[in-house]
């Protein structure tokens, strides 16, 4: 028998998640900082799915179609990004919000009704009781892309909450569509313990679980009621050609692995 | 190199110390760079050294400069998108001590609000509309976003107050005695924080000759008033089109501001205090690591 191949760290099955998902007319693919599961996705899909596409990562915008990915970097504006077929440029990079068509964003909270909250925990006395990174931009491209995915490192009582103390990017369907938000809004929540939509009536719900996750398990971890259908779907767990494209020509230098 | 020749034209080179005369007590800066890319270091340590006091900071996507400047106590409130040092430190690790004591105010924008702000006030405009924010928290916890209906089609949008600055702190790998920078890579916001700005300090790694200037004219960027500040390697530890980040020097910096204050006055002394220029600071560093960042 042949060695077997190592199980996906949860950034693996992340970056593979997420780069399965993404729709076949999905031409601009933009990833921010901080999120380097979500930069080997885009180079994934880019070489693999959609050899159509550009990716924005860091200070470049390529097209890696039938070619070799440039290696994950631990910061995303590393200078070697500038290799590419143009730039991104921090001060037009706004000019064209029809461009993005996809968008990743993490949170501090994530609550019932998908919205995002990445400023912090007030006090409740015009302070903080935690001080979280900042707004970045959340606001504006969860306004614009065609459709985001919600990446959550942590899935607990404490990060899956009923409302958010304040809200960094708008992920309320029927708020949206009241404000006249003109994107297509969260396309997918990932989180250690399993895959998440929005009902009709835009309320979380599981789409599925990871192998081994329990129903019991995420509705403990979870701070509102969550509606997980009596049969519930497994996630399909990366197959060992997804895992090797992903290690051997994306991540060559394990960022995911631990 | 100062003072006009007959008949020709006046460099702007100038001395780091004499050039940051203009940042004082109270005033609005601007630091140029994003995330761990292009920020120009050397002028931060440099008005950490001075002990400027009270001063406004504008960092649209801000790092440890912001941390610095908080630690050495010269920053009464930051303004931007972020403070923190992605993969190392999801918040600057100062930047929340002193914000969760309230030592430091915050005005929470997004990126494309400090973009929008910033060309308000080149524009000499009091906001520019933008609809990334609509149904957030934004305008509860910065009032000076003012949600308002557009008056050609009815549509719910904020108002993004104009960001005048005082003085812009930009960086550039190259520019001419004369102010031309010529950015190597993207150039971050600098150019609209130079032209939000009075007064723009840049600091440069190498100072050309203009012919060099004219080769690749596409690429200059220059302000009406400038100070050009040479002073090699002095993005470090963030990267320029030339070097990456260091990262262990990022990673050190974390946990010491981690550990406490005792700890952050230590770096402080360190790498800012006690070290009277930029090379002093890059002898600290030391060369081998410092050429085992060029790419």
């Amino acid at each position: 028998m042949s060695a077997a191949v190592r199980p996906a760290s949860v950034d693996e099955l992340f970056a593979i998640l997420l780069a399965r998902d993404l729709r076949d007319d999905d031409r601009t693919i933009m990833v921010g900082a901080n999120m380097p599961m979500a930069r080997a996705a885009a180079m994934l899909a880019n070489m693999t799915t959609h050899p159509d596409a550009r990716i924005m990562i860091g200070l470049g915008v390529q097209s890696l179609g039938g070619g070799e990915a440039p290696a994950v970097h631990p910061f995303l504006f590393d200078p070697r990004t500038l290799a590419a077929e143009t730039l991104m440029h921090q001060s037009r990079v706004f000019d064209d919000m029809s461009r993005p068509d996809v968008f990743f964003v993490g949170g501090l909270q994530l609550d019932q009704r998908g919205n995002i909250n990445l400023f912090g925990i007030p006090d409740g006395d015009g302070g903080w009781k935690m001080r979280g990174p900042g707004g970045l931009a959340l606001a504006t491209m969860s306004s614009h892309c065609r459709g985001y995915y919600v990446v959550m490192p942590r899935h607990d009582a404490r990060t899956f909450v009923e409302r958010v103390s304040l809200i960094t990017a708008l992920g309320d369907a029927q708020e949206r569509r009241r404000l006249k938000l003109p994107g297509g809004g969260i396309r997918l929540v990932l989180s250690p313990l399993g895959v998440f939509d929005f009902d009709a009536a835009g309320d979380m719900r599981v789409r599925s679980l990871h192998d081994g996750v329990e129903p019991d398990a995420v509705r403990e971890a979870t701070g509102f009621p969550l509606a997980i259908p009596d049969d519930v779907p497994r996630t399909v767990a990366p197959t060992a050609d997804e895992l090797r494209t992903l290690r051997e020509r994306v991540d060559v230098h394990g960022t995911l692995a631990s | 190199m100062s003072g006009a020749r007959s008949g020709g034209r006046r460099p702007v080179v100038a001395a780091l110390d004499d050039a940051l005369e203009v940042v004082t007590d109270g005033a609005v800066i601007g630091i140029g760079g994003a995330v761990t890319a292009g920020h120009p270091m050397a002028l931060v340590r440099g008005i950490a050294r001075r002990g400027v006091r009270d001063l406004t900071v504008v960092a649209p996507v801000g790092g440890i400069e912001v941390d610095l400047l908080i630690a050495a106590g010269c920053v009464s409130t930051v303004v931007g998108a972020y403070v923190g040092v992605e993969v190392v430190a999801a918040v600057g690790p100062v930047f929340r001590r002193a914000v969760e004591r309230g030592s430091v105010a915050v005005v929470e924008l997004d990126e494309a609000h400090v973009l929008l702000g910033l060309r308000a006030a080149a524009q000499k405009l009091p906001f520019l509309p933008w609809r990334g924010g609509v149904g957030t928290s934004f305008p509860q916890l910065n009032p000076g976003l003012v949600a308002f209906d557009d008056p050609v089609r009815g549509e719910p949008l904020l108002a993004i107050p104009a960001l005048e600055l005082d003085v812009a702190l930009v960086y550039s790998e190259i520019a001419d005695e004369f102010g031309n920078a010529q950015p190597v890579g993207t150039g971050n916001m600098d150019g609209l924080l130079g032209a939000a700005a009075e007064k723009v300090v840049l600091q440069v790694d190498r100072i050309v000759a203009t012919e060099e200037i004219r080769r690749y004219p596409e690429r200059t960027l220059f302000w009406r008033d400038t100070a050009v500040v040479r002073a090699p390697f002095g993005t470090h530890p963030y990267s320029n089109g030339w070097m990456t980040a260091d990262e262990q020097h990022l990673r050190d910096f974390v946990r010491a501001a981690k550990e406490g204050e005792e700890a952050v006055d230590a770096y402080l002394r360190r790498h800012v205090l006690d070290a009277e220029d930029n090379d002093a600071y890059l002898e600290e560093v030391g060369i081998r690591r410092l050429t085992s960042l060029l790419v």
